[in-house]
């Protein structure tokens, strides 16, 4: 291929040379011949650059440098193939010429736009020798949630005065996944007020046989004298029992907003980041609970992931979660009426969404509190990334803000727990203030 | 309209801390904000693109024109864009006498028009000094448009110099391809200065990796050899038109050959233009029987 610098010298030498013989100027003509000379002899040199690839889609290039065909060779090896948000990467990516002649190579290993490198560089310039391999590592920082893919290489080759070069994409891909960051919650205050039919260690707001004090009542007959408390008695005159926290295992829905609108802000500061971390916080705590943990992500299509507990309901939650992309408007409405009839009546449900743009949200919510269910509602708000990112001015930003304020207040009156959850706000302050404490 | 602000309060929570109702950042952002809808000019990531000049002159490794002191290499090249603009401004002046120049024309004055092409021939020479010194790609761009303006002149066929001095044809086409070739290696050279300064400063700032700088390095300086010395042979060759035709013609016929040498056109730039002509269709045909593939296999064969 032709640079622009060899595609500005070989203009200026035919110009010069046409010049020359009309001007029949002689030193014209001879610096055009020169120039032709310079170029003729890069092309002769560049011609050697054939690269070839054996990735593992080696199979779908077809290029003409045929006579050079697996001649560079790019493998590449990452330290994991799953981590967290901020996580590190180490790549290594190792580079073969099984070719006799060495080679001058300009490799540049595509990363994906969000990604940092930390350590290392990604674009490396290298003699390799004949028959030789060379390793290159970096480290890349994993800003955000999502599945990547590292790949494919870039290799050039060009001419000493780098007038003309070749350029060839080794399609070695290597896929991973980052799951959303999670915040160690001590207390969520989100308990079920009603069992299931098996037990478990986890308290329900029901009294009944359990290990956490839940309050004080009468004595009855019937009641274990073991229960009763004396220093209550001996304050009242009657007999007081106290009564414990029932324990069992609940259930705990939590649904992400995942629409087009919850994108809204800035990449690494918007409403379904703060989602995604505060669904993963939560499915941790309440995994680590014992409780059963379903999850339901809804934009353009309602993706749900079963009630089940334990380590391996974590992975799949998380999984999901970092596939969360922010596309579609499906109304809250619709994900309601889907997941109703399969939910037990009076779980917590905890809802995660920025509240825009969905008229049907106050329906939605008054349904589940209709049927008892405890909702809380985490809302990012989108007006903060924005305003934060000086993207709406002033006046905008105070109208929509009333507009919010009114819906919460709305919501509120449902007795839906909500908390207008402000970007600098820790997860477990936010779902204090939504559980009014 | 009376909005009823929902409780929200939570100030409990901060219980012994500042409250306030939203983060400082923000207070400070609202009071600073004006009320246009414009996207304000910080919210928009900055690029970096080449600019059409650094990419004309080779294209940077990395789009970074801020570039850090220059390592040794840098300095190397430097020093050589000097040496090789003092014999280049010189050499430019010999072969580009005023007479025949566009100011010789327009003033009809013969002292007018060495002033000016003295004038431009210092001006190309003192902004490819600068250019090179601050590696500003646009002075050495100016520097290299004033030395080809220099030597565009309306002149005969025949090489003159400036100087008064009696030199043989060889002579003078020596000078002239020399001339070419320094020309070609200041471009070069210049152009080294700002590409490897964008290198090394990619290095420095840990955006690129070299791995072998000196081999890669040596392969730079070896081809700054190298071609200068191929394409004097080349252009020589090709100047040479001239007496190697009537030579070859002469093996067939020696009256030909004979009227050959003493054509006024072959001894002209036309007769360059001949031995152009027939080069390059030489390497046109060499290009198109795939000559540096077969070169490839063939050295990949010995290299075997």
């Amino acid at each position: 291929m032709w640079s622009r610098k060899s595609a500005m010298l070989g203009s200026l030498a035919v110009a010069m040379y046409l010049l020359g013989l009309t001007l029949r100027n002689t030193q014209l003509v001879t610096i055009a011949v020169v120039i032709f000379v310079f170029l003729t002899w890069a092309a002769l040199l560049g011609n050697h650059a054939d690269v070839a690839s054996s990735g593992r889609r080696a199979d779908e290039w077809s290029g003409e440098e045929g006579i050079a065909l697996g001649n560079v060779v790019a493998m590449r090896k990452l330290s994991s193939a799953r981590m967290f948000e901020d996580g590190e990467l180490n790549v290594t990516l190792r580079m073969q010429n099984t070719s006799s002649l060495p080679k001058i190579l300009e490799v540049r290993d595509r990363v994906p736009e969000v990604m940092r490198i930390k350590e290392g560089a990604n674009y490396i310039l290298m003699e390799l020798g004949p028959r030789r391999e060379t390793f290159i590592e970096y480290t890349v920082e994993c800003p955000l949630r999502g599945f990547y893919s590292l790949g494919p290489v870039a290799v050039r080759i060009q001419d000493a005065f780098g007038l003309f070069h070749k350029e060839k994409e080794l399609h070695v891909y290597n896929d991973f996944l980052v799951f959303p960051k999670m915040e160690d919650l001590k207390e969520t205050f989100v308990k079920s007020r009603v069992p299931k039919i098996f037990t478990g260690a986890v308290n329900i707001r029901q009294p009944g046989p359990g290990s956490e004090f839940y309050s004080l009542r009468e004595y009855f007959e019937g009641d274990s004298f073991r229960a009763i408390n004396w220093s209550a008695y001996a304050r009242s005159g009657k007999l007081m029992v106290n009564e414990r926290e029932r324990d069992a295992v609940s259930d705990v829905i939590i649904i992400v907003d995942s629409r087009a609108v919850a994108e809204t802000g800035p990449v690494s500061r918007n409403a379904l980041v703060y989602s995604t971390r505060a669904a993963a916080s939560l499915a941790k705590y309440f995994l680590g609970r014992r409780d059963s943990v379903g999850v339901i992500v809804y934009g353009d299509e309602v993706v749900s992931v079963d009630r089940d507990t334990g380590k391996k309901q974590l992975y799949v939650i998380l999984t999901k979660l970092a596939g969360a992309v922010a596309r579609g408007n499906i109304p809250l409405q619709v994900v309601v009426n889907r997941i109703l009839p399969h939910i037990n009546k009076g779980s917590p449900i905890i809802f995660l969404s920025n509240l825009e743009d969905d008229p049907t949200i106050v329906n939605a919510l008054r349904d589940f509190r209709a049927r008892d269910f405890d909702v809380t509602v985490l809302s990012p708000s989108s007006l903060e990334f924005e305003f934060d990112a000086k993207r709406i001015d002033r006046t905008g930003y105070e109208v929509m803000k009333t507009e919010r304020d009114v819906l919460i207040g709305e919501l509120r009156g449902l007795g839906v727990n909500i908390m207008d959850w402000e970007p600098d706000m820790l997860l477990s302050t936010a779902l204090a203030g939504a559980r009014g404490f | 309209m009376t909005i009823n602000k929902p409780s929200a309060d939570t100030s409990h929570l901060y219980d012994g801390k500042t409250v306030r109702s939203s983060a400082p950042s923000r207070k400070k952002a609202a009071g600073q904000v004006g009320t246009g809808s414009a996207i304000p000019e910080d919210a928009i990531p900055t690029v970096e693109i080449p600019g059409f000049i650094e990419s004309l002159l080779g294209g940077p490794l990395v789009p970074k024109m801020k570039f850090l002191p220059p390592d040794k290499m840098v300095q190397n090249l430097q020093i050589a864009v000097y040496g090789v603009l003092v014999g280049l401004a010189f050499l430019t002046y010999i072969i580009s006498p005023p007479q025949g120049t566009m100011w010789y024309i327009l003033t009809g004055s013969l002292g007018l028009a060495n002033i000016m092409q003295l004038t431009i021939i210092a001006a190309a020479t003192v902004l490819g000094f600068m250019g090179t010194f601050r590696r500003d790609a646009r002075l050495s761009l100016g520097s290299n448009l004033l030395f080809i303006l220099a030597i565009l002149r309306f002149a005969s066929s025949k090489t003159s110099l400036a100087l008064d001095v009696d030199i043989g044809p060889t002579m003078l086409s020596v000078l002239v391809v020399v001339y070419a070739v320094l020309l070609i290696m200041y471009f070069e050279l210049s152009n080294g200065v700002i590409r490897y300064s964008m290198l090394d400063t990619s290095i420095r700032t840990n955006e690129v990796y070299v791995m072998n700088p000196k081999k890669i390095v040596g392969k730079y300086h070896r081809s700054l050899v190298t071609n200068p010395i191929l394409a004097t042979l080349l252009a020589w060759f090709v100047l040479s038109a001239n007496t190697i035709l009537p030579a070859f013609v002469s093996i067939f016929s020696e009256d030909t050959g004979q009227r050959m040498r003493e054509s006024v056109e072959l001894t002209s730039v036309y007769g360059v233009a001949l031995g152009t002509l027939f080069v390059f269709i030489t390497v046109g045909i060499l290009f198109g029987l795939n000559l540096p593939t077969h070169l490839q296999r063939f050295r990949e064969r010995q290299a075997d």
